[in-house]
C-alpha cells in the first residue's frame, strides 16, 4: 500500500499505457482484435479504482503538493521528473480516469475498423492527459500536452466522419501551432532564470519560489517580456479551450471525430488549455495576468454569447453541442480570470460539470448517430415516442447543460458569475456589466437546447425511418447512469469538491491577484475550515 | 430561533411521490395507484402546513403567530459556500410563506384530486402525476426558501415542470412551441433575479431571507441588513437614475424583471397564453393559482427593499396597471374558454403588481390568496365542462350547458362572481382594498388617481368578459355543431379532435372533479371574509351579520411588511414615509380618520356599481348574440406575437446564421485559417517525397516551429552579447 501511495501518479500514467503496449503485443499469441474492448475496459477501469486512492489524501507538502515524486531526469538541463497533485488538478485526474471507461464502453460496437489501433491509441491518450494534469516541470509538461495530440489526431484521421482528414489536420495545425510558441516561453523561463540566479529550471515550484521571493523578475530584462511570456503560454491554452476567435477547429473536429473521442475531447482535453492558465500563466506571470485580463474577459464573453448564437441555428446536432462548448467554456474563461474566490472555484467546478455534461451529450448524440447514421436535426422529430428512456436522459442531460439549479451545471456558473459581479479587475461598474453580458448566455443556453429537443423528440413521429427505432439497450443505459448521478449529485452537494480545492484555488487566485501572503492570512482563517 | 425538523417534510412528500410514480408508475400500471401516490403525498404536505403554520401538535407557536413575524426554519445541509458567500438548503416559514404554503398545498390538493378524474384513460397517466407532485416540491421550495438562491431553485424548478407540462401532449405542435416560448420568456426574467441577487450579496454580503445561526455562525438576513436604521435613512431618490445606480433601486428592478418572467406581465407576458395547451388542471395548479404568483410573492418578500427604492415602486405600480388593461381587452375577444381566462389571469396578476406598486403589499397577497380560489374554480370548472363537451374548447361551440352540468354551473357562477367584485364574494375584499389603496397612495404626485382609473376600467372590463364567457358557455341556444369561420380552423387541426355525433349530449363530470369544484366555490365565496378592511367591518350592515371582525389577515402579515422608519422620530419623516400607502393599522380606530373611513366606503360603493355595471353590459351584448363580432385587433392579441417574432426572434436568428455563422466563422476565421493552412502545406511539400499523408503538415509545422526557436535564440544570443 505504501509502495502504491508513494508512487500512484506515475502508477496511474503507466498503467495505460502499459495497457497499450499489451494490445499491440497481443499480436505474437493471439489474432483476434475483437476482443481488445474487454482488455481496454479493464485497464481503464483498474485505473480509475487506483485514481481514487488520490481522495485517501496525502498530508500536502510544504508547497501544496501531495503525492509528489521528483527525480532527475535529464540532469545535464535541469529537468525533472516531477509530479504531484493539488486541489485543482485532483478533480481534473479524477474526471480523466472517470471518462475513459465510459469513453470506451461508448464503442462497444461503434469500431470496426483496425480495433487494435484504435484501443491502443485511447490508452496513450489517458497516460498523456493525466501527465498534462500531474507535471510540475515545464519540460515534462510540454511533452504530455503534446503527446495527448498525436494519439487524439489519429483518432479524427482514421475514425472520423466524412471530412476527418480536414478537420484533424485543422486540430493539429491549431494547437500544434499555439503550444511550440509555448516551448519557446519555456525555454526562455529556463534561461531567465540561469540569468537571474545562476541555475537553469524547468521546475515549476522552483520557478514559483524564485518569482514569489523576487529573485527572479521580468521587468529587469524588458518591460514586455513578462507580457510575452504570458502570451506565449496564453495562446497555446487558448486555442486549447478554445477561446474565441480561435474555436473554429472546435466544431469540426468535434463533430468528425467518433463519438468516443468527441467526448474525451470534450470532457478533458479542452480542459487542459483552462487548467494551464489556471495553473502556469496566473501563477508565474501575475502581473501580466492582471494587465491582460479585461482582453480575456471581453473575448469570453464574445465567446459566451457567439457560441450560443452559433449553436442555435446549427443544423447538425453535433456541431450544436460543439458551439454549446465555446460558450460554457467562455464561463470557464470568464471565472479565472475574475481573480475572486467564488469566480475561480466556478469556473473549476464549470470544467468538471462541463466535463461530464457535454460527455453526456456527445455520447447521446453517438447513441442516435449509430441508429440513425444521421446527425441532422431535420432528419428528426417525435423521437420521444420511439425512444421514451433516451429522451428523458436527453431532457435531463439538456437541463444540466441549460444551468438549472440542483443540477451540475447552475453550482459553477453561478459562482463564475458571481465572482465576475463582485470582481474589481475591470474599472468601475464594468465588472457588472460584464456580468450582465455573459449572463444573457444562460437565456441563449435555453433556446437553442430547447428548441433542438423541440424538433429532435415533440411533435408527431413523422420520418418513417424513425418509427422502428429502439430505445436505449442495457448497455447505454449503464454508461448513462453515473453520468445523470454525477449531474444531480454535484448539483445539490457541491461541498466535498469545493471544499477541498479550496486552498490551492485560494492560493492560486492570491497569487495572481497580487496579495501579499500576510494580507490573507486572517481571510484564510475565517474561511478555512477551523473557523466553520 | 424556532426549529422545526418537520419543515422539510412539506417539500419532500412531494418529491417522493414525483419519484414513486416515475419508477414504479408505469409498471403498476394503475391510475389508482398512481392517482393515490401523488395525492396521499400532497396530503401530507397541506397537513404538515397547516399543523405548522397554526401550532397544532408543535413544540412552538404557529407560524402564523410567532411574534414579530419569526420563522419556524429547517436548515437541512449547506448547499453552496466559497469565499463569504453562502446558501444553504434551508427552509424557513414565516407569516407570508406560511400563507403562501397553506393556499399552495390545499389547492394543490383539490386539483390533484380533480386530475385524477379528469386525466382518466389517458396514456401518461403516471408521468402527469409525477411532474405534478414534481412541480408542487418546486413550488413548495420556491415559498419555503430562507434564502434567495434556493428560492431561486424553487423558481427555475416550477419552470421546468411548467415546460414539461405544458409540453404534455407531446404530439401537439401548438404544446411543444408554447413549452419551449415558456421557458426561455421565464429564463428572460430569470437573468434578471440572477443579477438581483449578485446585486443584493455585493450590497449586503448575505442572500439570506432570515437571521439564523448555522454550524454555531450568525449568519445576518439581507432584510436586517436593509431595515438597519443606518440604511433606511439612505433611501434612494425617486429619480430614473437610481435604476442604474447600483443601490437598491437597481435590485427593486433587476428582481421585477425577473417577476415580469415568471408572472407574465409586460412585455414577458406572451407565453402564459400559449401555455393553455397543457391539461386544464395544469392550467389551474401552475397557470392561475401558484406558480405564476410567484413574482408577486418575490416582491412582497423583498417589501424592505421596495420601501426604499421608489422608482422601482413606480415601475411595479405602472406595469401592473398597463398590464391589467391590456390583458383585459384581449379577454374580451377571444372565443377559447382558457384563453379568456389566461388573460384574465394575466390581468389580476397586474392588479396584484399594481398593489405592490403603490405599497399595498398586505392587499397584494390578499388578492393572491383569494385569487388562487375563484382562478383554479374557474379553470376547473373551465376543465369539467372541456370534459364534459369532449375536448372542446371554442366557447362557439357550447351554449346551454346549465341545464346538462348543473353543479358545474353553480360552482362558476360563485367564481364568475367573485372574479367581478360582487360583494360578499372572496374577489371584492382584495380587489376593492386594491383600488382603494390605489386611490389613497401618496407622493405619487397625481399619478395615483390615474393608476386608479385605469384599475376601475379594467374592474369593468373583467365584469364584462366574465360574463361574455358565462353567457356564451352556459346560457343561450345548443351550439355543439356550429361551424367555425375558415380562418380558425387551422387552429384547432390536432387530430384528438373527433366529429362530434350528431346526438351529442354533454354530461356532468365525475364526482373527483365536482367535489373539489365544490370546495373551492366555498372558499371563493367565504374566503374574503378573512380580510375584511375595517371601513366595512365597522359598517353596522356588516357587522351585524359577520360580527365586528378585526382584519386578520392585514393583521398576520402586518410583522412582514412592516413600515420602514416607523420606529424613527415623527420629525424626521423620511422621503419613503410619504411616497407609501397608508398601511392600515385597525386596532385602534384612531388609526383612520373619519374621511379616510368615508372615502373607502364611497369608492366601495362605486366599485360595486361598476362591477353590477359591467355584468349587465355583458348581459345585453352577449345574452341575445353571443357569437358577436368582436374587433380584430384584440382577438389577435394587439399583434404583440407577430411584433415578436418580427422584431426579436428573426432579426437574431437570421444575423446570427447569416453573419455569425457563415459570415464570420466559416468566411472569415476559417478562410483565414484554410488561407494559412496551405500556405504551411505548400512548404510541406518539399518534404513530399519522404513523407506521405498528412504527417507532412506536421512535419513542416516542426520545421517551422525549430525556425521560430532558432530565430529566438539567435535574436536573444545577440541582444544578450550586444
Amino acid at each position: 500500500m505504501d509502495f502504491i501511495n508513494q508512487y500512484l501518479l506515475t502508477i496511474l500514467i503507466l498503467v495505460p499505457t502499459i495497457g497499450a503496449v499489451a494490445i499491440i503485443a497481443h499480436q505474437a499469441f493471439w489474432k483476434d482484435e475483437s476482443q481488445l474492448k474487454w482488455l481496454t475496459l479493464g485497464v481503464t477501469v483498474l485505473n480509475f479504482v487506483l485514481s481514487l486512492l488520490l481522495l485517501g489524501g496525502a498530508q500536502a507538502s510544504a508547497n501544496g503538493f501531495s503525492f509528489e515524486q521528483n527525480s532527475p531526469w535529464i540532469p545535464a538541463i535541469g529537468s525533472n521528473y516531477h509530479i504531484g497533485v493539488d486541489g485543482l488538478s485532483l478533480w481534473l485526474v479524477l474526471l480523466t480516469t472517470f471518462i475513459m471507461p465510459i469513453a470506451v464502453i461508448s464503442t462497444w460496437h461503434a469500431v470496426e475498423k483496425r480495433p487494435l489501433a484504435f484501443y491502443a491509441f485511447m490508452l496513450v491518450l489517458e497516460s498523456a492527459m493525466i501527465g498534462v494534469f500531474v507535471s510540475l516541470d515545464l519540460l515534462v509538461f510540454y511533452l504530455f500536452f503534446e503527446a495527448s495530440l498525436v494519439p487524439m489526431f489519429f483518432l479524427i484521421g482514421i475514425w472520423g466522419g466524412k471530412q476527418r482528414i480536414y478537420a484533424a489536420v485543422k486540430f493539429f495545425i491549431y494547437t500544434a501551432l499555439g503550444s511550440l510558441l509555448m516551448l519557446v516561453a519555456i525555454i526562455a523561463l529556463y534561461y531567465l532564470h540561469l540569468q537571474a540566479t545562476g541555475t537553469g529550471t524547468f521546475d515549476y515550484v522552483t520557478l514559483l519560489g524564485s518569482i514569489s521571493s523576487g529573485s527572479l523578475t521580468f521587468g529587469g530584462s524588458s518591460a514586455y517580456t513578462g507580457t510575452l511570456l504570458f502570451l506565449a503560454f496564453a495562446l497555446a491554452f487558448s486555442i486549447k479551450v478554445p477561446v474565441f476567435p480561435f474555436h473554429t477547429w472546435l466544431p469540426d473536429a468535434h463533430t468528425e471525430a467518433p463519438t468516443a473521442g468527441s467526448v474525451i475531447l470534450a470532457a478533458i482535453l479542452l480542459k487542459m488549455g483552462t487548467y494551464g492558465i489556471m495553473r502556469f500563466n496566473f501563477t508565474l506571470f501575475p502581473e501580466a495576468s492582471r494587465e491582460m485580463a479585461w482582453i480575456f474577459i471581453v473575448l469570453a464573453i464574445i465567446g459566451i454569447t457567439y457560441g450560443a448564437l452559433v449553436a442555435m441555428v446549427q443544423p447538425d446536432v453535433k456541431r450544436l453541442v460543439a458551439y454549446s462548448s465555446v460558450a460554457h467554456m467562455g464561463f470557464v474563461v470568464l471565472g479565472m480570470f475574475s481573480f475572486t474566490e467564488q469566480g475561480m472555484q466556478g469556473a473549476l467546478y464549470t470544467m468538471l460539470a462541463h466535463g461530464v455534461t457535454t460527455g453526456a451529450l456527445f455520447l447521446l448524440v453517438g447513441f442516435i448517430y449509430e441508429r440513425r447514421h444521421t446527425r441532422e436535426i431535420s432528419e428528426y422529430g417525435g423521437l420521444s415516442n420511439v425512444m421514451p428512456i433516451y429522451a428523458t436522459f436527453f431532457v435531463i442531460t439538456a437541463m444540466a447543460s441549460v444551468g438549472l439549479p440542483f443540477l451540475n451545471g447552475f453550482v459553477g456558473e453561478f459562482l463564475i458569475m458571481l465572482g465576475m459581479w463582485s470582481s474589481t479587475i475591470l474599472p468601475g461598474s464594468w465588472n457588472q456589466i460584464a456580468t450582465m453580458a455573459a449572463g444573457t448566455g444562460v437565456i441563449f443556453a435555453a433556446v437553442y437546447l430547447l428548441w433542438m429537443i423541440q424538433r429532435v423528440f415533440f411533435g408527431k413521429l413523422t420520418n418513417e425511418k424513425n418509427k422502428s427505432l429502439s430505445d436505449l439497450s442495457l448497455r447505454e443505459i449503464g454508461i448513462m447512469a453515473p453520468l445523470l448521478f454525477l449531474m444531480v449529485f454535484m448539483g445539490v452537494y457541491p461541498k466535498p469538491i469545493l471544499d477541498s480545492s479550496k486552498p490551492s484555488v485560494v492560493e492560486i487566485q492570491r497569487i495572481v491577484s497580487g496579495e501579499t501572503k500576510g494580507g490573507t492570512v486572517t481571510e484564510l482563517n475565517i474561511d478555512g475550515p477551523e473557523g466553520r | 430561533m424556532f426549529e422545526n425538523n418537520y419543515l422539510s417534510l412539506i417539500i419532500f412528500a412531494p418529491l417522493a411521490g414525483a419519484v414513486i410514480n416515475w419508477f414504479f408508475g408505469k409498471r403498476a400500471n394503475s391510475e389508482m395507484f398512481s392517482g393515490a401516490v401523488a395525492c396521499t403525498a400532497v396530503g401530507i404536505s397541506t397537513v404538515v402546513a397547516f399543523m405548522i403554520a397554526f401550532g397544532i401538535g408543535t413544540p412552538h407557536q404557529g407560524a402564523l403567530f410567532i411574534p414579530e413575524g419569526k420563522p419556524v426554519l429547517d436548515h437541512i445541509w449547506t448547499w453552496i459556500q466559497v469565499g463569504d458567500f453562502r446558501a444553504d438548503f434551508g427552509l424557513g416559514m414565516d407569516r407570508l410563506s406560511g400563507i403562501y404554503a397553506l393556499f399552495v398545498t390545499f389547492v394543490g390538493l383539490l386539483i390533484h384530486i380533480f386530475a385524477t378524474g379528469y386525466m382518466h384513460g389517458d396514456k401518461g397517466f403516471y408521468r402527469f402525476f409525477a411532474y405534478l407532485n414534481l412541480f408542487m416540491f418546486s413550488m413548495l421550495t420556491l415559498v419555503l426558501a430562507d434564502n434567495f438562491l434556493l428560492m431561486f431553485v424553487g423558481w427555475e424548478g416550477v419552470g421546468l415542470c411548467s415546460y414539461l407540462l405544458i409540453g404534455y401532449y407531446i404530439n401537439k405542435d401548438e404544446a411543444r412551441r408554447a413549452a419551449k416560448k415558456a421557458f426561455v420568456m421565464n429564463r428572460i426574467g430569470d437573468w434578471g433575479v440572477l443579477m438581483g441577487v449578485f446585486l443584493i450579496f455585493t450590497i449586503t454580503g448575505s442572500v439570506s431571507f432570515f437571521d439564523k445561526a448555522v454550524d454555531g455562525q450568525a449568519v445576518q438576513s439581507v432584510f436586517s441588513w436593509v431595515q438597519n436604521s443606518a440604511n433606511v435613512s439612505q433611501a434612494d431618490p425617486f429619480t430614473w437614475g437610481a435604476i442604474f445606480a447600483g443601490g437598491l433601486t437597481s435590485v427593486g428592478v433587476l428582481l421585477f424583471i425577473g417577476a415580469t418572467g415568471k408572472s407574465a406581465q409586460i412585455p414577458l407576458l406572451t407565453w402564459l397564453p400559449d401555455a393553455m395547451a397543457g391539461p386544464t388542471p395544469v392550467s389551474a395548479l401552475i397557470h392561475a393559482a401558484t406558480m405564476v404568483t410567484a413574482g408577486v410573492y418575490l416582491v412582497v418578500r423583498c417589501n424592505s427593499i421596495y420601501q426604499l427604492a421608489p422608482t422601482a415602486m413606480f415601475i411595479i405600480a405602472v406595469i401592473g396597471a398597463a398590464t391589467a388593461i391590456f390583458a383585459a381587452t384581449i379577454g374580451l375577444a377571444q372565443n377559447d374558454i382558457k384563453k379568456v381566462l389566461a388573460y384574465s389571469t394575466v390581468s389580476q396578476l397586474g392588479y396584484m403588481f399594481l398593489a405592490c406598486g403603490v405599497g399595498a403589499f398586505v392587499a397584494a397577497i390578499f388578492h393572491v390568496m383569494t385569487h388562487a380560489f375563484f382562478k383554479a374554480l374557474l379553470f376547473l370548472g373551465s376543465g369539467s365542462v372541456i370534459h364534459g363537451m369532449h375536448h372542446e374548447q371554442d366557447m362557439r361551440r357550447m351554449g346551454n350547458l346549465k341545464k346538462y352540468m348543473p353543479i358545474t354551473f353553480f360552482t362558476m357562477v360563485t367564481g364568475w362572481l367573485a372574479i367581478a367584485g360582487i360583494p360578499f364574494f372572496a374577489g371584492f375584499f382584495s380587489k376593492d382594498e386594491i383600488l382603494y389603496k390605489t386611490f389613497a397612495a401618496q407622493g405619487l404626485g397625481n399619478w395615483n388617481y390615474f393608476l386608479w382609473g385605469i384599475g376601475i376600467v379594467t374592474a369593468v372590463l373583467t365584469a364584462v368578459y366574465m360574463t361574455r364567457m358565462m353567457v356564451m358557455t352556459f346560457w343561450g341556444s345548443e351550439r355543439f355543431h356550429q361551424e367555425l369561420p375558415e380562418e380558425d380552423q387551422a387552429d384547432h387541426d390536432d387530430d384528438d379532435h373527433h366529429e362530434i355525433p350528431a346526438d351529442f349530449k354533454p354530461h356532468e363530470s365525475p364526482w373527483t372533479m365536482t367535489v373539489p369544484l365544490v370546495a373551492l366555490a366555498v372558499l371563493s365565496t367565504f374566503g374574503g371574509l378573512v380580510g375584511i378592511p375595517y371601513a366595512l367591518s365597522s359598517l353596522p350592515v356588516v357587522s351585524s351579520i359577520v360580527g365586528e371582525e378585526a382584519n386578520h389577515f392585514e393583521e398576520t402579515l402586518k410583522p412582514v411588511v412592516k413600515k420602514l422608519g416607523a420606529d424613527e422620530s415623527h420629525g424626521a419623516e423620511s422621503e419613503v414615509k410619504h411616497f407609501l400607502a397608508e398601511g392600515s393599522s385597525e386596532e385602534a380606530a384612531a388609526h383612520h380618520s373619519p374621511e379616510e373611513i368615508a372615502a373607502e366606503r364611497w369608492l366601495a360603493l362605486f366599485s360595486v356599481l361598476l362591477a353590477a355595471g359591467g355584468i349587465a353590459i355583458g348581459w345585453f351584448m352577449f345574452a341575445g348574440n353571443p357569437l358577436r363580432k368582436m374587433p380584430k385587433v384584440l382577438e389577435r392579441k394587439w399583434y404583440l406575437d407577430e411584433i415578436y417574432n418580427k422584431a426579436i426572434v428573426d432579426p437574431i436568428t437570421e444575423g446570427s446564421r447569416r453573419f455569425l455563422w457563415k459570415g464570420f466563422d466559416l468566411g472569415f476565421i476559417d478562410g483565414t485559417i484554410n488561407g494559412l493552412g496551405s500556405f504551411v502545406t505548400e512548404i510541406g511539400s518539399l518534404f513530399r517525397r519522404i513523407q506521405v499523408g498528412f504527417v507532412r503538415s506536421y512535419a513542416a509545422i516542426i520545421l517551422f516551429g525549430a525556425l521560430v526557436v532558432l530565430g529566438y535564440f539567435i535574436y536573444y544570443a545577440y541582444r544578450t552579447i550586444g
